[in-house]
């Protein structure tokens, strides 16, 4: 029962990490309908970015607001300056796209920083607490706490602010909501910095536990879109508790269902993805079509 | 007399194709301008070169400024709203979330009344104030034209265009719909255009009216009077000369 719960929080602690990321992709995907291949890409960027501050003797106080800052702009500038103008061209052109900033990115991270897999310490120290029959390290509980922090203020801001409303409009409704005044092209650009900046503290959050490469978010990235595809495309909420489901399924899979390693622990998920995808097509969150004619 | 929009010699089109050909119009502040005409005459296309989600060549001068290559969204915060046609619902969110949309583009110095305008639009729309917390994808098609009034209201515009809405509505909620109209003129002291293939109803809430065929205003008077002329109705709005709309016996 104690391992159980062990191997339960420790799938946990994986799948926020693909939960932030996912959330990220579901952003991008609302506001754009594209899937950003590239997400994964930008947070391994944001990772090697802290790594690179963290190195030249910033606090972590500092750094954290810091690279969510920095990721925000940098998401808004790549669709501004990327994106935009293929827009037009409909969905495969930007899926090219976000293919290409995918190799893009790692190319160039691997460019400045190597390939090697470099460790990171953890920005929480490396202290481990008991709690009753239990274990948790500190990287386990302060990345688990700042993913849901990242992901609580997103929630926050789309679901109770005024820029949240305009967002999700833009979302729904593109046409309609340039009658109302809202410039659809800001939005999209703020959309996709919220993303990156989601997408940047999954990354931080990951690599002291995987090990700071190229690399970091390669299998992130898949499990990421195959959490947004069980949790359904339209919602946030579903995105976020499909990585949860994707992180601990996949530990619990690899430690108690006999012939899966390590190396089958990825098939895991998308075998529970075909059969959810069987019964609900739209996702486990997703909205079948509520509208009416 | 100079009016709230003026229009001249206003061409557009979608890609090669032009649809309309320099156009001439006038709406004065208060008045209800009916644009009539057969499907593919040009109607939508017209409202949508003046809300600027159409490419437009000509004049276009509204409130005294010229609106040539204004972004949609500019033009919309400068106080001239579009009802589309089809409504433009925000189905995944509510219908109170769907009204307050309408806030972004009014004027700065009305924002303050945004919650005492927020009261108004329910007492008139009393079916909205019911269901303000359910989707908006949720509500019938009539429900919808309703919202997206309610919406446009809400930006306190100084000329709506309004794009065909009894399009697919019961003839009863329909006639609902032009007497609410003919009312939001006085409670919110607006212009309208008010595109619409219904020529009978259309004409009894407006003053004037503009007939269109194949992109050309072919007629402009007011509104009695184009009521009154089966000929005209026959020509362009495909109605037999006896009122019965397009049946031949």
């Amino acid at each position: 029962m104690t391992e159980l719960l062990q191997q339960t929080v420790s799938g946990l602690t994986t799948g926020l990490v693909y939960a932030a990321l996912a959330l990220a992709i579901a952003l991008v995907f609302q506001g754009t309908g594209t899937l950003n291949f590239a997400q994964g890409e930008f947070a391994t960027l944001a990772a090697f970015v802290s790594f690179a501050l963290s190195t030249a003797g910033l606090s972590w106080w500092l750094i954290v607001p810091l690279l969510v800052v920095l990721a925000f702009v940098f998401g808004a500038g790549v669709e501004r300056l990327l994106v935009r103008p293929v827009e037009g061209s409909g969905p495969l052109a930007l899926l090219t796209v976000t293919a290409a900033l995918l190799l893009g990115s790692n190319a160039v991270v691997a460019l400045i920083w190597g390939t090697d897999v470099r460790s990171m310490a953890s920005p929480f120290g490396g202290a481990v607490y008991h709690v009753g029959p239990l274990t948790f390290t500190a990287q386990a509980i302060g990345g688990g706490a700042l993913v849901l922090l990242a992901m609580l203020l997103c929630g926050l801001i789309f679901r109770f602010t005024p820029l949240g409303l305009r967002l999700r409009a833009v979302a729904d409704n593109p046409d309609s909501a340039r009658l109302l005044g809202i410039s659809t092209g800001v939005m999209l650009a703020v959309g996709w910095g919220i993303a990156a900046a989601v997408g940047a503290v999954a990354g931080l959050v990951a690599a002291p536990t995987l090990g700071l490469s190229p690399e970091l978010m390669t299998n992130a990235l898949l499990l990421a879109l195959a959490a947004v595809t069980l949790g359904g495309f339209s919602s946030r909420l579903g995105a976020v508790v499909g990585g949860l489901l994707i992180g601990v399924l996949s530990n619990l899979a690899s430690r108690y269902v006999p012939g899966i390693g390590g190396d089958l622990q990825l098939v895991v998920p998308f075998a529970v993805i075909f059969l959810v995808l069987l019964v609900r097509p739209q996702g486990l969150f997703g909205r079948a079509s509520t509208v009416r004619a | 007399m100079t009016g709230l929009l003026e229009v001249t010699g206003l061409t557009a089109g979608y890609g090669g194709v032009r649809v309309l050909h320099s156009m001439d119009l006038t709406v004065a502040e208060n008045e209800i301008v009916a644009v009539l005409g057969a499907n593919g005459a040009g109607k939508t296309t017209l409202l949508r070169a003046l809300s600027g989600t159409v490419k437009a060549g000509g004049g276009i001068s509204f409130a005294g400024r010229a609106l040539n290559g204004t972004s949609a969204a500019r033009i919309a915060r400068s106080g001239l709203g579009h009802v589309p046609q089809g409504r433009g619902t925000f189905t995944a969110l509510t219908v109170e979330e769907n009204v307050r949309l309408g806030v972004i583009s009014r004027p700065a110095s009305t924002r303050a009344q945004a919650d005492g305008d927020l009261d108004r639009i329910y007492d008139t729309f009393p079916v909205l104030r019911e269901m303000r917390r359910r989707p908006a994808g949720a509500l019938s098609g009539g429900q919808q034209q309703m919202l997206a009034l309610a919406r446009a209201l809400m930006a306190r515009p100084r000329l709506l265009l309004i794009d065909e809405p009894s399009l697919g509505l019961a003839p009863l909620t329909s006639a609902d719909m032009f007497s609410v109209l003919a009312r939001l003129r006085e409670e919110w002291s607006l212009s309208v255009l008010l595109a619409e293939q219904n020529a009978r109803a259309s004409l009894k809430v407006a003053d004037r009216g503009i007939v269109l065929a194949r992109g050309r205003v072919v007629a402009a008077a007011p509104a009695a009077e184009l009521a009154a002329d089966a000929g005209l109705r026959a020509a362009y709005l495909g109605e037999s000369p006896d009122g019965l709309t397009g049946v031949s016996s």
